[in-house]
């Protein structure tokens, strides 16, 4: 094989019993980077979001329509393996023999009721990197506690702040933790551990809270609170180091733009993109002090400004004169962003019940092993016997036998 | 108890960013790894960013500066110099990763193009953390977190209907590529050691928001319409307002009655006003949650109750009946949480410099092997240049040369 065909993580073997959020999308990386991921769900225990929003064309009957899911969970296969079945341990120990990473987010004790905890699998394969992702921790007075993504971004702190000064707060709209902060961590802690393993030849846990990696994404309000006492109030859409900072009306439904000035040097590009107007030089704008004081008003002449102009034109204009602004892209911009089709991010994949449809790739460009977006999400199960007869060493006669025991289903 | 003994001491990282890039280096501190954080000669510009210990402005009193770069070894090193270039090559033939997050071409024009320096070290792995990343229409353009974040279609779900979209802090838009810088970095790394070939990393903070879209752009190429944040479903993750503060709740998803019936108990022994109400299957409907007066009916009696209490209250009460209810934290109540106290999260560290003491995030994870550490405090303007130029093989005569032209900067011991 050409070395600039190669994958960075050829050959390392996954069994993913993570589902939902969180999980599947750091094993969806670890695909995306040439790791086989076998995924284990069941019919009797599918992963939940298949019944999750958006489904193609409208029609949520099935588990195969959800764009929710399939984003999170291409080049994987699938196989259906029935956990509450006494006989799948056995298949699910020769898979733990011949995988380098086992990933779960399940509520603490749920792996130890299948005898599949970290005692027992270290037992199973010594090398194994096995991964936990507990909401807040093992022990303590909250480890019981349970919360979805949205949950969490509260209780880290990031939706205090998310909010119009003097408003109720809104947070980002979407179950944040699980998208970057969590999976992020847990990528980072996967690798940093074969990483080890490469010294020691063995294996180890690897334990993420979820609730204190985000909080090491966001550091300011405890920081600020424990030196100055002070607690750090909403930003709505400021910086305290910006002036105007902000998302300014334009022409259209929904349509804003995002304009960040920085120093004077940027005041200055910004008014002359603005044409001079007599009211930019008025000493109540002339510093960068004075235009933070002043700021609501100056925010509202900005407006008077955009609130006429098409957002993608005068984003071009100001960013040829060296001010950052962007576009406040909808999912439909994104998509049709120039600079994201150029890069290659978006990637249409064929499925065999919804045909072709839209998945992103991570946003890791490898010079020489490149990412892989081959395989839509599967459907459930549709791995199950290759996996078992070419990798478990299954014969035909014994899967047939599990299938209809119930406990390939 | 088996013995921890894993450290990531063996590998070397170079660390040249300022206000975008440092948290990628940061994580691998917390494993051991010796990190060398290069900045301007004229001076780190996270330095300038506050909020500042005591509130008083001073290029060692940034806490962001001092959480990103807590545990790396500091030197300010001057690129545009020719000397400086050389003693940058030096570092880079021992280091096994190089992040760095300045414009696309900065770097190539002054002569240290990867593929220089791929030369100089083969295995090297270069991470390069940019707005747009190094290649497309936009990547030369000037941006921010705030475009970042509006470009990449992460700001627009912050909202509901017509409202403008609200930011989230703490720059997350840079974070967010930090986080994949640190990845895409360590798994370019494992594949090094194991094949002798380094590369390129080209990490777009753009794409690194473009992860966080949730399900929006396939809302768009599957049914056609453009989602923003949830607003008004009763009990889907709404903020309620209690007597402190807020506190955010999610007491159904889809037809799941188990996890509404929980609730309505919540609601019974606490003697709620009207909670006979919640006690009705209308609720396991979505559409009926959505309609209007599933939401103010919710609303008025939830919150009734919601305002009379505190939100740790709330938090403990809901929660021990199985409901996720959990309060909108401020600093204050994060340093006092019980849990992080439990774990022992919060790492103080006391400061000559400063003269008191600073308070931390520490570790995201726990390892079997692997101990993570917060490490010495962020290096002082100059504080390890003659430390990091000894080991390259320099001479305290010549490190003070290269002081005295500006190559380098040297802090007073």
């Amino acid at each position: 094989m050409l070395r600039n065909l190669r994958k960075a993580l050829d050959g390392i073997v996954v069994c993913d019993f993570s589902w939902v959020g969180a999980g599947p999308i750091t094993t969806n990386v670890l695909g995306q980077c040439g790791a086989e991921i076998i995924k284990i769900e069941s019919k009797k225990r599918p992963d939940i979001l298949r019944k999750g929003g958006p489904f193609k064309d409208g029609i949520g009957t099935g588990l195969e329509r959800s764009g929710y899911f399939a984003n999170r969970n291409p080049n994987k296969k699938c196989i259906s393996l029935n956990m509450g079945h006494s006989d799948a341990r056995d298949v699910a120990i020769r898979l733990i023999r011949k995988s380098d990473i086992i990933i779960n987010n399940f509520r603490v004790g749920q792996m130890e009721k299948w005898n599949l905890g970290w005692e027992d699998v270290k037992e199973i394969n010594p090398r194994i990197i096995y991964v936990t992702m507990s909401l807040q921790g093992t022990t303590g007075p909250h480890k019981s506690y349970m919360g979805y993504g949205i949950n969490l971004n509260a209780l880290c702190g990031l939706t205090a702040r998310a909010g119009f000064p003097g408003k109720k707060p809104f947070g980002t709209g979407t179950n944040y933790t699980d998208h970057v902060m969590v999976p992020g961590h847990t990528l980072f802690g996967i690798l940093a551990a074969l990483l080890d393993r490469e010294k020691t030849g063995k294996g180890q846990t690897v334990a993420v809270s979820q609730l204190e990696s985000a909080i090491c994404m966001k550091p300011s309000d405890v920081m600020s609170y424990a030196a100055n006492k002070e607690i750090l109030g909403p930003l709505g859409y400021g910086d305290p180091d910006a002036v105007p900072h902000g998302v300014y009306t334009t022409l259209g439904y929904r349509r804003w733009i995002a304009i960040a000035v920085f120093g004077n040097d940027e005041w200055r590009a910004f008014k002359k993109v603005m044409g001079n107007p007599a009211w930019a030089d008025d000493k109540k704008f002339s510093t960068v002090e004075e235009r933070k004081t002043n700021e609501a008003e100056l925010n509202s002449l900005v407006e008077e400004w955009t609130r006429t102009q098409y957002a993608d034109w005068l984003m071009e204009e100001l960013l040829q004169n060296g001010v950052r602004a962007g576009v406040v892209n909808d999912g439909r911009g994104a998509i049709d962003d120039v600079h994201l089709r150029e890069r290659g991010f978006w990637a249409y994949l064929d499925h065999p019940v919804v045909g072709s449809t839209l998945y992103n790739r991570a946003p890791i460009c490898f010079s020489k092993t490149p990412l892989r977006m081959e395989k839509a999400a599967p459907v459930l199960g549709q791995d199950t016997r290759d996996v078992l007869t070419e990798k478990l060493d299954y014969s035909e006669g014994e899967v047939d036998q599990l299938v209809s025991d119930g406990v390939l289903v | 108890m088996e013995e921890k003994s894993g450290s990531l001491s063996d590998l070397r990282v170079l660390d040249f960013t300022g206000v975008l890039g440092p948290y990628a280096a940061k994580l691998y501190v917390g494993l051991g790894a010796d990190v060398i954080h290069l900045e301007p000669i004229t001076g780190d510009a996270l330095r300038d960013c506050g909020p500042f210990y005591e509130n008083i402005q001073g290029k060692e009193r940034s806490l962001q500066f001092l959480y990103y770069n807590a545990g790396k070894r500091g030197m300010p090193l001057d690129l545009e110099k020719e000397k400086g270039r050389e003693i940058f090559v030096d570092l880079c033939k021992k280091a096994d990763v190089l992040i760095e997050s300045f414009a696309p071409g900065y770097l190539e024009d002054l002569g240290l193009s990867f593929d220089f320096l791929s030369a100089v070290n083969p295995k090297l792995v270069q991470t390069a953390i940019t707005p747009f990343g190094h290649s497309g229409p936009y990547c030369d353009y000037p941006a921010s977190d705030l475009t970042c974040s509006a470009l990449g279609g992460f700001l627009y779900l912050a909202g509901v209907e017509n409202e403008k979209p609200v930011r989230v802090s703490d720059n997350q838009a840079y974070r967010m590529a930090e986080a994949y810088a640190a990845v895409g970095s360590a798994t370019a790394v494992l594949f090094a050691k194991k094949t002798g070939i380094g590369q390129f990393v080209d990490i777009s903070c753009m794409e690194s928001v473009g992860m966080a879209l949730e399900n929006a752009p396939q809302y768009w190429d599957l049914e056609g319409t453009n989602r923003r944040g949830r607003g008004t479903v009763a009990g889907g993750g709404i903020i309620h307002p209690c007597k402190d503060g807020y506190i955010v709740l999610v007491t159904i998803m889809g037809r799941n009655k188990v996890m509404w019936e929980p609730f309505v108990k919540w609601m019974k022994d606490e003697g709620v006003d009207e909670w006979e109400i919640f006690d009705d299957d209308k609720w396991i409907d979505p559409a009926y949650r959505s309609s209007k007066e599933g939401y103010t009916t919710f609303c008025r009696i939830f919150e009734r109750y919601s305002m009379k209490h505190e939100k740790a209250y709330l938090y403990d009460k809901g929660q021990s009946f199985r409901v996720a209810v959990t309060p909108l934290s401020n600093g204050k109540d994060l340093l006092e949480n019980p849990q992080l106290k439990y774990h022992d999260f919060w790492k103080t560290i006391y400061h000559d410099a400063l003269q008191g003491e600073v308070v931390y995030p520490g570790a995201p994870y726990e390892f079997g092997n692997l101990t993570w550490r917060l490490g010495n405090p962020a290096p002082a303007f100059g504080q390890h240049t003659v430390e990091i130029l000894e080991e390259c093989g320099y001479t305290k005569t010549k490190i003070n040369a290269l002081a005295k032209e500006g190559v380098v900067y040297v802090a007073e011991s």
